[in-house]
This record gives C-alpha cells, structure tokens and sequence, in this order.
C-alpha cells in the first residue's frame, strides 16, 4: 500500500474528539484551506426519540480501511493533511462520532476531499452503530460494503 | 522420497500438496460484529476444519448452530486477514475470518 503522509492522523477513540485540535492539526503556512466534516449524534431517528448511541468497531480492519481512504484522497486530490477521527463506545445527543479535517493549498480540493472521505466510510469502513430508544433498541440500517463477487481464478488458455 | 498423490481429475484445487492430505488441520479465528454478535452470542471462536473450507461453507456451519443466521446471509459480508473476500475464498490455517453486517458508522 501506498505510504500516507507522516503528519496525516487517522484514530479511533474512546473520549470525546478535540474538533479544533484536528482541524489546527491539518493547516500549514503553505495551505490556503481546511474543509471540516463534523458527524455527530442526531437526537432522534425516524421520528424516535434518540437517547443514546453505541458504537462497535472491527478495530484494525477499520483503522486500515480509513488509511486506505486516506491513500486514496491523497491520489485523488491536491490536498495537503488529512485527519480522520471516529470515535467508539457509548454517545449522547450532539456528541462528534467522526470528524474529518483535509488543508489543501485550495478550496475546492478540500472540499471534494472530505465529501469523499466522509461517503467513502459510510460504506467500507467496519463500524457499526447501536440506537436506543425509550422502548428498545436497534441497529442502525447500513451499507453492504462493496466486496468481491469471487475469487480471482487463473486466466484460461487464450 | 514421498510419491505424488494421485488426485481427482480436477485442476480446481489450484495446488498440489507434496504430502497425503491425511492429518491437514486448518485452524481459524473467527469474529462476529453486530447484530451476528448478538446472534451468535459470541464476539470471536477458533474453528479448526480437517478438510478444505470456504468461507460459504463456514458460513454454512455457524448457521447450523444458529439457525437465525442464515437469513442475514444476503446482508452480511466477509473479510479474510481484514480484507473484504468473496464467498468462494478457500481458508488457510491462521486465518482471521469476519462476517460483518451492513455498516453503520459515520
């Protein structure tokens, strides 16, 4: 795999996220933007009181799939820093659940950027999330990440 | 200076081993997240095969122990050493093998 940038962070965490950290973070004097992607807990869900959130994680798979997202932005983008942060365990109302910070010399890479990052997650990285309600619980709807139909086979004599 | 084994007359295998398939274990780790968690009532179980297995066919075992299970066979998919795998992947011993629900995070 392509190497990531030495000063890029990609971290799940149990403690709340330091928004503003992560997005001093990503600027540098040769940047002229940081586009931020704030993701936190919505207080209801289908018109259900919402009272809290828990969030499971395959950790290291999930660790290696923002990397490889972050590979990727840096392939796709003229950016500069990425920061990627998801955070586990148990949130309340407004809590961040991720937060992604992308500096790039110029808007409209960081913007792009982090739309993609932010999508990109929803649908490969292996997190999941809980909700609890006044009268039960449910796991979230998700996406069916993307994997291969079958195995490559040996190519047949041409 | 051992013989080759005679094998079927098929090339699906992809190999041919140098010793009689006779005592081959695989030994795999399996994980299990979300609502399979909680179906299966455990997070992680080592599984050991003494014969070739696929993931479908792992699968395929667990749902006999859980019947529940095979239902959400359409809406999960597979990972083999933390990389997403198609169903057909034949296991090799030290896997990790996950079956994950649809995701959710963000």
């Amino acid at each position: 795999m392509a190497t990531l940038p030495h000063d890029d962070l990609y971290q799940l965490v149990r403690e709340p996220i330091d928004t503003a950290a992560l997005a001093r973070h990503v600027r540098a004097p040769e940047d002229g933007a940081t586009v931020t992607f704030d993701g936190f807990v919505r207080n209801q869900s289908h018109n259900r009181p919402t009272l809290h959130l828990d969030y499971e994680a395959y950790e290291s798979m999930a660790l290696a799939k923002m990397r490889e997202i972050g590979v990727q932005l840096h392939e796709k983008y003229s950016i500069h820093r990425v920061a990627m942060v998801h955070r586990l365990g148990r949130l309340g109302i407004g809590d961040t659940s991720i937060f992604i910070a992308v500096s790039a010399p110029h808007r409209a890479a960081a913007f792009d950027a982090c739309r993609f990052a932010i999508d990109t997650l929803k649908r490969t990285v292996p997190i999941w999330k809980k909700e609890y309600f006044e009268d039960g619980a449910v796991w979230a709807d998700g996406e069916l990440p993307p994997a291969p139909a079958a195995t490559p086979r040996a190519k047949p004599a041409s | 200076m051992l013989q080759p084994v005679p094998l079927a007359p098929s090339s699906s295998a992809g190999y041919n081993s140098p010793v009689p398939p006779v005592s081959q274990t695989i030994r795999v780790t399996v994980l299990f997240f979300g609502r399979l968690k909680e179906l299966t009532g455990r997070a992680e179980h080592s599984i050991e095969f003494a014969d070739a297995t696929t993931i479908e066919q792992l699968f395929a075992l667990y749902a006999t122990r859980h019947p529940e299970l095979a239902k959400y066979r359409s809406s999960v998919v597979a990972s083999r050493n933390q990389e997403f795998a198609a169903w057909d992947t034949p296991l090799r011993s030290g896997d990790e093998v996950a079956f994950l629900p649809p995701v959710s995070g963000g």
